[in-house]
């Protein structure tokens, strides 16, 4: 995407990207600079991108995905009792590699698979309510990663994937969410609720299964994720 | 005597120089385009040297007399060294190291002059006045440039006959050695990618379009310090420059997509490598290599995973480039996109390019037979062309111009140039275009 810089016509070959004046833009378009900006209270012009590299969530195309605020209640593969609709399990115990085609692929199956390269990128483009579960996810992935120490065997990092998931945390609409700037705040007191439980299932879910990605086979972690610890998406962190 | 010799090549780049004679299939020397001089490389601090022509001779005024600078030298001027006995030299004490061409362009003369020299008496090991030159220069040179390279190369070295030729327009005849050129057409967008600096320049029947050429600030050195970063968030053992290089050089290739280039790793292990560093003391580092092998290359292709300033991703600036080209020629720069240089070497690196740029392509067609309500368009061909002499295309090039058999009668010799002048120099007629073989 763009910089403001690049915009401005600093470098040349604009695709018209001139700064729009819009306040309730369908895509609000993320990035540290423009959400830090926005914390004056004025909206701040959006810079409208044109090539925006980052991966994008499958479940964007799925009509009909109840949301709260505007935060999608989507299906997950779980054995935690909370509010999402539970998909079937996977025929087979492994799942490292779930196919999008398969009936029992969630959302947590996406957000691991596009951790690290999301991961990379600075900016972000939130092209529906799944995206926001996708940036969710992915930051909480990155807390993990804190949480995991290199020296740690099997057991003790799965005791301390599993106490940052059930920590408390902030849910949108709280003072101490960090992206309050791109998600809506629930209703009422009883949304709210029901989103802090399903957001409790996917953080235990992901924790659960970054465990299983960080020791496969019991041996681990692997340095290979833990290398994404330093790295900030979007320059966030939960 | 000089009817027999053959050409001497020469393509000095701002990192390295490409020293050779033509009709051989690489150059006899490359080695960095670097000079170490006494004094530490500040000008004019040996006392009693007379103020060398750093400028231009035509600020000087008069051609001839002027750069005539041997004579006026006491021999501390003949203590230098060249190339990586340059880099050696400037490690010790009394010398400094001068780098006399910046960003393509000759930035001191003098430098260079004595850089020639050397490159031609101390390497080559050849005599100037049996021999015809063909020198290369970045596209957009100034004329004044040229002439001051005539004048270096006549009345220093009198050589028999010289030609400069546009280092783009030489990686394009290079690219004639691949199986997929059939036309050997000079018309064709070229990517240069060497250490410092990534060019996207649009050339049509020789003539380089000055325009619409881009510069992305994304090549080689920037690749080696991804990896090298890489190497550091994971606190491998070694994680220095040089090893990093290495790196970059054996292992990197370009994916076709991210995401399923790290699932295939989870997949298959195997794909996790391991490098052995010989450290300075004899003892040996095993690093692991692992994602850097794919994500090195891609910033070319997600600059913004690397760079904070610079997002626009390598095709879509190609795409841009052909696209402010006139647009009669669009069709032949979409046609026939040439790698060159030591950055595009990455396996899958022009398929991966092709691919992306089709994309881009085939959706602003698509868009405006949308818009046009039902017109087709026949469709764009794409097509990016990797061959071997990649590395060094631009000598290849040369070396492949040089040693035909019209090449003599396209140069400018040494009685022409003592008839007319340097300016002789400022037009040079197109070698290898529309009406020679």
């Amino acid at each position: 995407m763009f910089t403001r810089k690049e915009a401005r016509g600093g470098k040349s070959w604009s695709f018209g990207g001139t700064p729009q004046m819009t306040s309730s833009l369908p895509n609000v378009n993320l990035s540290l600079r423009d959400l830090s900006a926005c914390l004056s209270t004025t909206i701040e012009p959006i810079v409208v991108a044109f090539n925006m590299p980052a991966y994008h969530s499958i479940f964007l195309e799925d009509r009909d995905v109840p949301v709260i605020g505007n935060f999608p209640i989507l299906p997950l593969r779980t054995r935690t009792r909370g509010p999402a609709y539970t998909l079937p399990p996977l025929p087979n115990t492994d799942d490292l590699d779930v196919s999008p085609e398969s009936e029992s692929y969630d959302c947590v199956d996406e957000i691991l698979s596009l951790f690290r390269a999301n991961v990379l990128f600075r900016n972000f483009e939130i092209n529906g309510p799944a995206d926001r579960m996708l940036i969710y996810g992915t930051l909480f992935i990155s807390e993990c990663l804190g949480k995991v120490k290199p020296t740690m065997n099997s057991r003790d990092a799965e005791k301390a994937l599993t106490n940052a998931a059930l920590d408390n945390f902030a849910i949108p609409g709280d003072v101490s969410f960090p992206l309050n700037q791109a998600f809506e705040a629930p209703r009422d007191r009883q949304d709210a609720e029901t989103l802090r439980q399903f957001i409790a299932q996917v953080r235990q879910e992901i924790a659960i299964r970054l465990h299983g990605r960080l020791y496969p086979g019991g041996v681990g972690p692997s340095k290979f994720w833990l290398s994404f610890t330093k790295r900030k998406f979007m320059g966030k962190s939960l | 005597m000089a009817n027999q010799t053959p050409a001497v090549v020469m393509d000095n780049g701002t990192g390295y120089s490409k020293l050779g004679f033509a009709g051989n299939d690489s150059p006899s020397f490359v080695f960095p385009t670097a000079i170490a001089t006494k004094a530490a490389g500040s000008a004019g601090s040996s006392a009693g040297r007379p103020p060398v022509a750093n400028k231009p001779s035509f600020l000087g005024g008069g051609g001839g007399a002027s750069s005539n600078l041997s004579a006026k030298r006491g021999t501390e001027d003949l203590d230098f060294f060249i190339g990586d006995e340059a880099l050696a030299a400037g490690q010790g004490p009394g010398y400094g190291v001068n780098y006399p061409i910046r960003h393509g362009q000759i930035e001191n003369w003098d430098h260079m002059e004595r850089f020639w020299s050397n490159s031609i008496f101390k390497y080559l090991r050849v005599e100037p006045e049996d021999h015809y030159f063909l020198l290369t220069e970045p596209p957009l040179n100034p004329p004044e440039n040229r002439e001051n390279t005539a004048e270096i190369m006549f009345e220093s070295f009198n050589c028999a006959g010289l030609y400069i030729a546009v280092q783009a327009v030489l990686a394009l005849a290079a690219s004639w050695t691949s199986s997929k050129v059939t036309d050997r057409s000079l018309t064709g967008t070229v990517i240069d990618s060497g250490d410092g600096v990534t060019h996207v320049i649009p050339v049509a029947e020789g003539y380089v379009i000055g325009s619409s050429i881009k510069s992305i600030p994304i090549a080689g050195r920037d690749i080696t310090y991804f990896v090298q970063n890489l190497l550091r968030d994971r606190a491998e053992p070694d994680s220095s420059l040089k090893t990093a290089e290495k790196v970059k050089e054996e292992y990197c290739y370009v994916s076709p997509d991210i995401v399923k280039e790290f699932a295939r790793y989870d997949r298959e292990p195997d794909r996790f490598l391991k490098h052995t560093v010989t450290a300075p003391n004899g003892r040996s580092i095993n690093i692991d290599i692992g994602y850097e092998r794919f994500l090195a290359p891609e910033i070319f292709f997600n600059p913004e995973i690397y760079s904070s300033d610079f997002l626009t991703p390598l095709p879509n600036v190609v795409d841009g480039v052909i696209q402010s080209s006139p647009i009669d020629v669009r069709r032949g720069l979409y046609k026939n996109i040439v790698l060159s240089g030591g950055s595009t070497l990455y396996k899958d690196f022009g398929r991966r390019l092709q691919r992306d740029i089709r994309h881009l392509v085939d959706d602003r067609i698509r868009a405006s037979e949308a818009r046009s309500g039902g017109a087709r368009s026949g469709g764009l061909d794409v097509a990016v062309v990797t061959h071997k002499r990649q590395r060094h295309g631009p000598w290849f090039g040369g070396s492949l111009l040089g040693q035909t058999p019209e090449f003599r009668s396209y140069c400018h010799t040494k009685a022409e140039y003592d008839e007319i002048g340097p300016s002789i120099v400022r037009r040079f007629a197109l070698l290898g275009g529309p009406g020679s073989s």
